[in-house]
């Protein structure tokens, strides 16, 4: 089994500096910093690599979209996004704890590739044990000798969701609401204060040092065509074993649950969240589904930032979709009206069905609702809650009509 | 800096070091204005109008700036919180795991309702979104510190301990 970010994993100190650079730590750094700036895009263009926070964009390719220092004149920063708040993700949280310099390390490389001088780790701010670890590692590489081409400093969020969202994250770091931006300009164009900024997802930046050390072709080689290397599942709910799991890109969902130690108590699977509670959720039906950007879409469903959450057969559908649609209704800025209001909206019907006093007309509306959501909010949150809700209604239907009926 | 106009200062001189620091941090003052928020929060428990205004004269920002970022973000507070601030996480896993078991516990412990403060002012506890912590689920906040796998026997232990 292919492992690269974890496979270190049983070192007891590789948080600290020394085990980190015996076990063959900053190379990749090393290598990064005798290459040109365009070599070292084009080795990670080669590899494949995709943004591991969720979007799945392809990581050398939007290095490339950073505008050259004679066009854009001033400083380019780098932001490490450990802003993980999906439902059901808590990979990133791992990554930081077990190998913070993987990731330091990591930045260092991209910070070198875009000509960056300035580098920042968001953390989030429940993440305090993270925060702290991160300070430790910083200070240990300060003393090095490799953050002579960029300075690195740390800021905490403080507790919203859609901080997590580069655009919206730009505008925490600036101290405002976090409110998306509606791209273009996207922020390598426009980022931070306004000046080109990469951000990069936390699992995302760790891959660098190891393409770097081993090559774009190796990484590309570990995954799937469009989509190299492996991906950190974390894995909780209805499992015997919850925790992270290192698969390569492409992986059957049911070799993923297996690891996992299976469905907890012998019970049957009723449904598997593969990326975080805003995708849709497989079925049994669905084990064999490739688990990377592009296969899991034919399933209709996305890999997300790889947080599953395994549901047994106990679980009621209304339930899990009412939950989902408090945490968006929670999280939704505000900024667009549909959203704010449609969020709203379709928690209060699904509480209602919930406690049974649901009226036949709540499905269709409930449809309604997240269609006349879709399309007209600047975000990927707004159009979250009528897919989530969809999704949950079409592949549970008895779930929904049995409280509906009782009512 | 100085501040030239009436805005009082609610802070120490300690304390408004510590702001003052985060305004010369990051390459531009107002990315500090989150961290400073935060600082408040944690020596006030909520952030008053008069901090808020402190903070906009400090940060060159206008007071409603500075009052829509503090009401914007849930670890910012209007209303005092205990001295420690317990959050329960009520994301689907730890849903799954028992959250709605552990929010009686600590009304019950506590003997207060959610986002209201114990008599003695030690105590508040509230229900938070996803804490990243699904895989040691029901996740608890503790003043900023997770803890996973809570039962009803370790939070009456976390209580009494914090007291």
């Amino acid at each position: 089994m292919t492992k690269i970010l974890t496979q270190h994993f049983d070192e007891p100190k590789l948080h600290e500096l020394e085990t980190y650079r015996r076990l063959g730590g900053y190379k990749g750094l090393e290598k990064a910093l005798g290459m040109s700036r365009k070599d070292v895009t084009e080795e990670v263009k080669k590899s494949n690599l995709r943004g591991l926070g969720g979007a799945g964009f392809p990581t050398g390719g939007k290095w490339e979209t950073v505008p050259p220092e004679e066009k854009s004149p001033g400083p380019r920063y780098v932001v490490v996004n450990c802003d993980e708040s999906e439902p059901g993700c808590f990979k990133d949280r791992v990554l930081v704890t077990r190998a913070p310099h993987q990731v330091i390390e990591g930045a260092l490389i991209v910070a070198h590739a875009v000509d960056a001088h300035d580098a920042f780790i968001f953390v989030r701010g429940e993440y305090q044990n993270q925060y702290d670890v991160f300070a430790k590692a910083i200070a240990e590489a300060e003393g090095t000798g490799y953050m002579k081409h960029c300075s690195m400093k740390l800021m905490r969020g403080a507790g919203a969701y859609i901080s997590g969202l580069d655009t919206a994250l730009l505008e925490t770091m600036e101290g405002k609401k976090a409110w998306p931006r509606q791209p273009p300009p996207f922020p390598t164009v426009f980022g931070l204060m306004g000046r080109p900024t990469v951000v990069n997802n936390v699992e995302t930046v760790s891959m660098l040092p190891h393409i770097l050390v081993n090559g774009g072709e190796w990484f590309a080689k570990i995954g799937v065509p469009k989509s190299g290397g492996t991906v950190v599942f974390s894995i909780s709910g209805h499992v015997e074993k919850p925790g992270v799991y290192e698969f390569p890109m492409g992986v059957k969902l049911r070799e993923v649950l297996a690891a996992a130690g299976g469905v907890r108590g012998g019970r049957r699977l009723k449904a598997v969240i593969p990326g975080g509670t805003s995708m849709p959720p497989l079925l049994e039906k669905d084990l064999d589904v490739s688990m990377d950007f592009d296969s899991i879409r034919a399933a209709g469903t996305m890999l997300g930032a790889g947080g599953m959450v395994v549901l047994d057969e106990t679980v009621d559908a209304v339930e899990v979709a009412h939950i989902i649609g408090r945490f968006l209704t929670h999280e939704s800025c505000g900024q667009c009206t549909p959203c704010r209001e449609g969020s709203a909206w379709t928690e209060r019907i699904l509480e209602r069905v919930l406690d049974g006093k649901g009226t036949p007309e709540d499905l269709p509306n409930l449809t309604r609702l997240g269609e006349n959501v879709a399309g007209k909010v600047i975000c990927a949150l707004g159009e979250t809650v009528g897919v989530v809700t969809r999704a949950y209604m079409t592949r549970f239907p008895e779930d929904f009509k049995k409280r509906i009926s009782n009512g | 800096m100085t501040l030239t106009t009436m805005v009082k200062s609610p802070f120490t001189p300690e304390q408004e070091a510590v702001l003052k620091k985060w305004t010369a941090f990051y390459p531009h003052k107002q990315m500090g204005l989150i961290e400073a928020l935060r600082s408040v929060q944690e020596w006030d428990r909520h952030i008053k109008p008069e901090a808020a205004a402190y903070l906009a004269e400090l940060f060159g920002l206008p007071f409603n700036h500075v009052w829509g970022v503090a009401t914007f973000f849930p670890s910012f507070t209007t209303k005092p919180t205990g001295k420690h601030r317990i959050g329960l996480c009520r994301g689907l896993s730890c849903w799954l795991a028992g959250s709605p078991l552990m929010a009686k516990k600590l009304q019950s412990t506590l003997g207060v309702a959610a986002r209201e403060v114990t008599k003695d002012g030690r105590f508040s506890w509230e229900e938070m979104e996803c804490l990243g912590a699904c895989e040691q689920g029901p996740a608890l906040l503790v003043n900023d510190r997770l803890q996973g796998a809570a039962t009803e026997e370790k939070i009456s232990l976390l209580v009494k301990e914090l007291k």
